[in-house]
C-alpha cells in the first residue's frame, strides 16, 4: 500500500468541506475521485500536498509515514507533487524555466537531463515552445507545462486536480493518452475529474464524493455501470450510498 | 564639458543603480518596501570612514566586510521584525502598509544612532584621488573604480538571478508565491534571503559612494527616495530596467547640478519620477509582473 488516507476531515471555519475520508491507493495505481462541484475533492488533494491544514484526528501516510504537518516542500521532497486547480504554472516565465524549477526539489536533481529528455519526449510541443513565455501559450499548452514540471520532480504520486478542464475534447483525448504513458512509466495517480467517461477508462479505482463524504468506491468498470455515479453526473437525486 | 558631465553622471549612477537593486530584491521578492534602506547604506559609508581613517583599511577591503554585515544584520532584522509581519498579514497590501510603518520606525532607530555616534555634519575620506585621464577628462580614480565596482555587482546579481535556478526560485516567488511551493520552494526561506541581499547591496553602495561623495547621518532617506524612483522607472522586479534607469539617473541629476543649478539636481529626479509615473506606471521598460 502506498498512500493510506484515514478520517481526514477538513474545516473552512465552521464549514465541514470533507468528512471523515478514507481512502487509499496501491504502487502504480491510478485513481480518480469523482464528485459534483463543491464536493471536496480539491480539497483533499490541497491536504494532502500540505496546502490545506487536516482536522485533528487525520491521517495521511505515505508508505506508512506521516505526511500530515510536513510543509509542502517537504512532502514534495517525499515524492508527492500536485498540479492543482488553474495549473499553478509561471506564466512569466519561458517553458524551458518552469522545466528547470520543476526539478527545484533536491530528489529531482538525480538524472534531471535524462528526466528533461523524457518530458520533452511526453509533450513535443513543449519542446518546440521551450522559449516561450507561457501565459502566452494556449490553455491545453499550459496544463502540459504543468504536468510536465511535475514530472520534473521525479515524483512517486501524481496529484492531479481536474487536468481536463476547459480543454476542447479533441485535447483532452491527447491528454488522457499522454497520461496512460506516465501511468504505464509506472507512476500513481490521483486524479479528481469531471470528465468521469475519461477518466474511468484510464483508471483502475476510483471513490465518489458527495457533500465532503466519500459514498462510494470501486473498480473502474463497477464505477461506470454505477447508478449512482450515473445519477450524480446527470444531476439527478442525491444518489443512495454504495456498499 | 558633455563627456565629463556624462561620466561624472554614470559613476554616480552606477551606486544608484545598486541600491536600487537592493531595494527590488527587498520588495519585489520579499514584500516588504523598507524606508530604512538607505540608513543601511550610509552605515556602511561611516563603516567604510571609520576602517580608514582610524584604522587605515581601504574601503575596497570594507567592500567585502560591510555587506556581509549587512545581510547578518538585515537577516536578523527580517526574523525577528519581518517575518511576524508577513505571517499575520491576509494579502499583499497589508504586508506592504505594515512593512512601511515598521520600517519608517526602524529609519529613525538606525538615523538616530550614527547621529549620536557621528553627529550630524557631512563627512568625507580621501582614497585615490589620483586623477586620471580618461577620453581627455580628468577623473578620480577612486571614481573610476566605484563604477567598475558597482557595475560588476549589479551584472553579476543580474546573471544569477536571470540564469541560476536558484534566480528562477527567487523569481518565481516574486511572480507566483502561492505556485512557487508546488515545486518545492520555501517562500519563507526565499523572501529572508532576498531580504538580505538587499541589505548587503544597500551596504555595497554605500561603501561605494563613500569613497567619493561626501554623506552625513541624514542623508539615508534621500538615497531611499532615488531608489524607489530607479525601481519604479526601470519597471518593478526589472533588474535590468533598473541597472539602467540607475545609470540614466545619475547622468540627469549630473546634467542638471552642472548646466543648471545644483539646487535644481532633486528637484528634477521627482520631477522624472512624477513624469514617469504618469505617462508609464509600468515603468520605461516594463514591469516583469504583469
Ligand atoms: N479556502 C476556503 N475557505 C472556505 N471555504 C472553502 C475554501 N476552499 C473550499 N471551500 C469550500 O469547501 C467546499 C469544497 O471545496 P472544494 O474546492 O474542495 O470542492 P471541489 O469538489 O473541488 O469542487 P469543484 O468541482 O467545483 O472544484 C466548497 O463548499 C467550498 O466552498
Ligand atoms: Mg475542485
Amino acid at each position: 500500500m502506498m498512500l493510506d488516507i484515514r478520517n481526514l476531515s477538513i474545516r473552512y471555519g465552521a464549514h465541514l468541506a470533507l468528512d471523515n475520508a478514507t481512502l487509499n491507493t496501491r504502487k502504480g495505481e491510478t485513481l480518480a475521485i469523482l464528485g459534483a462541484n463543491g464536493a471536496g475533492k480539491s480539497s483533499l488533494l490541497k491536504a494532502i500536498a500540505g496546502i490545506v491544514p487536516a482536522a485533528p484526528g487525520s491521517s495521511v501516510k505515505l508508505d506508512g509515514e506521516e505526511l500530515l504537518g510536513l510543509q509542502p516542500h517537504e512532502i514534495v521532497e517525499r515524492g508527492v507533487i500536485a498540479v492543482p486547480e488553474g495549473r499553478g504554472v509561471f506564466g512569466a516565465m519561458s517553458v524551458e524555466e518552469n522545466l528547470l524549477l520543476g526539478a527545484n526539489p533536491k530528489r529531482a536533481r538525480q538524472g534531471e537531463l535524462t528526466r528533461k529528455s523524457e518530458v520533452y519526449d511526453l509533450f513535443p510541443r513543449l519542446a518546440e515552445r521551450r522559449a516561450q513565455l507561457v501565459q502566452t501559450m494556449s490553455g491545453g499548452e499550459q496544463q502540459m507545462v504543468a504536468m510536465g514540471r511535475a514530472l520534473m520532480s521525479r515524483p512517486d504520486l501524481l496529484l492531479l486536480d481536474e487536468p481536463s478542464l476547459g480543454l476542447a475534447p479533441i485535447v483532452i483525448g491527447q491528454m488522457f493518452k499522454t497520461l496512460k504513458r506516465i501511468k504505464d512509466a509506472g507512476l500513481s495517480i490521483l486524479m479528481v475529474e469531471q470528465n468521469v467517461s475519461a477518466s474511468l477508462k484510464l483508471a483502475d479505482r476510483g471513490y465518489l464524493v458527495e457533500a465532503g463524504r466519500i459514498v462510494g468506491t470501486g473498480t473502474a468498470s463497477e464505477l461506470k455501470s454505477n447508478d449512482a455515479v450515473q445519477r450524480a453526473f446527470l444531476g439527478g437525486p442525491a444518489a443512495p450510498a454504495l456498499s | 564639458m558633455l563627456i565629463s558631465t556624462l561620466m561624472f553622471g554614470l559613476v554616480l549612477g552606477g551606486t544608484y543603480a545598486l541600491v536600487a537593486l537592493g531595494l527590488s530584491m527587498q520588495y519585489g521578492i520579499s514584500r516588504i518596501m523598507n524606508l530604512a534602506h538607505g540608513e543601511f547604506m550610509i552605515a556602511a559609508a561611516f563603516c567604510a570612514y571609520v576602517l580608514f581613517d582610524f584604522a587605515g583599511l581601504s574601503p575596497l577591503v570594507t567592500l567585502l566586510i560591510a555587506p556581509l554585515i549587512g545581510f547578518g544584520l538585515s537577516w536578523l532584522i527580517y526574523t525577528v521584525m519581518m517575518h511576524p509581519l508577513v505571517k499575520r498579514a491576509a494579502n499583499r497590501g497589508q504586508l506592504e502598509a505594515d512593512s512601511i510603518l515598521a520600517t519608517f520606525g526602524l529609519l529613525f532607530i538606525l538615523q538616530g544612532i550614527m547621529l549620536v555616534v557621528f553627529g550630524s555634519d557631512f563627512t568625507s575620506y580621501s582614497y585615490l584621488n589620483i586623477p586620471i585621464d580618461i577620453f581627455g577628462v580628468t577623473i578620480a580614480v577612486s571614481r573610476v573604480v566605484a563604477f567598475g565596482l558597482s557595475l560588476f555587482l549589479g551584472l553579476v546579481l543580474y546573471v544569477l538571478i536571470t540564469r541560476s535556478r536558484w534566480g528562477a526560485t527567487l523569481r518565481a516567488v516574486a511572480l507566483s508565491p502561492a505556485s512557487a511551493p508546488l515545486v518545492g520552494i520555501q517562500v519563507d526561506k526565499v523572501a529572508r534571503q532576498a531580504f538580505a541581499i538587499g541589505g548587503a547591496l544597500a551596504a555595497s553602495g554605500g561603501v561605494l559612494v563613500s569613497m567619493f561623495v561626501t554623506f552625513s547621518a541624514t542623508g539615508g532617506v534621500v538615497f531611499t527616495m532615488k531608489a524607489l524612483i530607479v525601481v519604479i522607472m526601470g519597471g518593478v522586479g526589472n533588474l535590468l530596467g533598473a541597472l539602467i534607469a540607475g545609470l540614466a539617473l545619475g547622468v540627469i541629476e549630473t546634467f542638471v547640478t552642472s548646466y543648471f543649478d545644483p539646487g535644481l539636481s532633486l528637484a528634477s529626479t521627482y520631477l522624472l519620477f512624477i513624469i514617469v509615473l504618469l505617462w508609464r506606471p509600468q515603468g520605461l521598460f516594463g514591469s516583469v509582473r504583469s
